[in-house]
């Protein structure tokens, strides 16, 4: 599902990722795992294609990030993304925020996923309205509803309690079960529990 | 759908821009109208009653003009001419008011001044203008140390007249020092005027002789202020449409997590930059009506004001209210869709990011 070969990244003339090649086969948990500036989340913005490498080639569901002639469709119907501070928009109510990203033809599936995820009632209501853990909830609503074959996820449960946190690795790992592919960015080393397969960062290597 | 649910969920914020763009819109309007006004209610006072204009020779201004009042019985023998009338104009210090326009005339153009109580003036006597009889309850009024009976009051639509003081020709020549300022003509045959204005200068070397047209066209005072009025006008333009870009602009650069987030849900740069233009169109459209409707009511109460005498004017052209729409609309479309478009070729993440910081 994931081919990188040879990536690297700088940020002006600082190097944060050196020649990381890996792969992540379709249906895999995978945990980013490693310390603050290890490179993991600029690594997770390479491969979720939010961010282009400086360096290397990535394939996604076979086909090569660069030279993709679609990228908007790609991200829409391809890919999920669950971020630390949720990234909702904070004038469109909750079921607004989710038909946002929702393809044409899964705008149906928005309620069932919200009740799914026991958000239902929440449907009407803006971010500012409910707690944090809602609204994480609510941003892994957004990455379920095109039914993704990639989620990514950059520290999902960074500002949750571990009550809320176990609550979206469930909801994760629901997803991988399903066949989705995950691939998590995160310091809490509780998604060991969730992962199949966990690559460490030291300095931008894989140890 | 979502460019209006962003206007509507930001109140506070919306109400910025649209104050900003009402207030840069209404100093241009309000610039624009008053400078036209100036220029509007000079020539519509030189060309309501005369056809041809006789000032000295050779000097810019009417306030120094003087021309030899007896020159009218010559012109009126002249063929095709129906009448002639010579005037004084000055301005001087009139009780507490520091200034006021003074228009002394021969008495055959007093029918000009509308009368709405009394009679028109003989020597000694003044009738003041109606915005300017507001500030008097006196009998008499004292101009340049001398007293003048007040004989009436008349009203004008022209501003200046309104704010002014209508005197004898002969008492308005003691005051100023002159025989008349100029001599206005109106001719019997519109064909024939340019005929009339060559015989004209044919009487006396000392005078310039043209059509009240050619007079307002080529007038230096009028050219001064158009000039300046421009001027002024520009850079009241300038930075009310900086003003704007500058708003938008920031707008836009405060939303860029925003657009950083659509970016990663798949959203399109052409869905990013049509939302924004709708909503920058809706915002500037009706901040540009609001200023144009706060700006035709502020230049209907300017003549009203009492302080003002009617001195301030304004003219809103049709002309001026579609290029300030068009240029408001170019520049708030410009200031937002420019900066968009540079975000919604960055990195989504760094979008994210940059909004974060």
């Amino acid at each position: 599902m994931i081919q990188a070969s040879n990536i690297s990244h700088f940020y002006g003339s600082e190097q944060v990722l050196f020649n990381l090649s890996f792969e992540v086969k379709s249906g895999e948990f995978l945990f980013l795992s490693g310390e603050s500036g290890s490179g993991k989340s600029t690594l997770l913005s390479i491969l979720s294609t939010l961010l282009k490498p400086s360096s290397g080639e990535l394939l996604l569901d076979g086909k090569a990030v660069e030279s993709m002639k679609d990228m908007d469709y790609f991200r829409q119907s391809k890919i999920g993304f669950v971020f630390q501070f949720h990234y909702l928009i904070n004038y469109l109510s909750v079921y607004e925020n989710i038909a946002l990203a929702a393809m044409d033809d899964k705008k149906q599936n928005i309620n069932k996923i919200l009740d799914e995820l026991g958000i239902l009632e929440l449907s009407s209501r803006y971010p500012n309205e409910i707690s944090g853990g809602q609204r994480q909830r609510v941003a892994v609503a957004r990455a379920l509803v095109n039914e993704p074959k990639i989620i990514f996820a950059d520290e999902p449960t960074g500002s949750l309690d571990s009550k809320n946190s176990t609550i979206v690795y469930e909801l994760l790992q629901d997803a991988q079960k399903k066949g989705t592919t995950v691939v998590v960015a995160s310091h809490d080393m509780q998604i060991q529990n969730y992962a199949t397969k966990i690559i460490r960062l030291k300095d931008g290597q894989i140890l | 759908m979502i460019a209006f649910k962003a206007i509507c969920k930001n109140p506070f914020k919306s109400l910025l821009i649209f104050s900003s763009i009402t207030i840069a819109v209404m100093a241009i309007f309000l610039i624009s109208s008053v400078s036209q006004g100036v220029i509007g209610m000079y020539s519509k006072m030189i060309k309501t009653d005369g056809d041809i204009i006789i000032t000295q020779k050779g000097i810019s201004d009417t306030f120094f003009s003087n021309v030899d009042i007896s020159l009218m019985d010559k012109i009126d023998k002249l063929e095709h001419v129906s009448s002639s009338y010579a005037m004084i104009v000055g301005a001087s210090p009139i009780g507490h008011i520091p200034i006021a326009g003074i228009y002394g005339t021969t008495a055959n153009h007093f029918s000009h001044y509308k009368l709405s109580s009394g009679d028109y003036p003989k020597e000694g006597e003044v009738i003041l203008g109606e915005n300017l009889s507001k500030q008097f309850k006196t009998k008499s009024i004292n101009i340049a140390n001398k007293n003048f009976e007040i004989s009436g009051v008349y009203r004008s639509e022209i501003g200046f007249e309104e704010g002014g003081v209508v005197m004898n020709i002969t008492d308005a020549g003691r005051l100023f020092n002159r025989s008349a300022s100029f001599i206005l003509v109106s001719s019997s045959s519109p064909n024939e005027i340019d005929g009339i204005v060559q015989k004209i200068s044919n009487l006396e070397s000392e005078i310039e002789v043209k059509t009240t047209q050619n007079f307002i066209k080529e007038y230096n005072q009028f050219k001064i202020i158009e000039n300046s009025s421009f001027v002024i006008s520009f850079l009241a333009f300038a930075m009310g449409l900086m003003g704007i870009a500058s708003v938008m602009s920031m707008i836009v650069n405060s939303r860029k997590e925003e657009f950083g987030i659509m970016r990663a849900l798949g959203k399109s740069r052409f869905f990013i930059i049509k939302n924004l233009f709708f909503e920058t169109l809706a915002m500037s459209l009706s901040a540009y009506l609001f200023a144009l409707i706060l700006s035709l009511g502020i230049l209907a109460l300017l003549p009203h004001i009492e302080m003002l005498q009617g001195y301030v004017n304004g003219t809103l052209s049709l002309a001026t209210a579609l290029y300030v729409l068009v240029s408001t609309l170019f520049m708030a479309l410009l200031g937002s869709l420019f900066p968009a478009w540079i975000a919604s070729k960055t990195d989504p993440i760094l979008l994210i990011n940059q909004g974060c910081a």
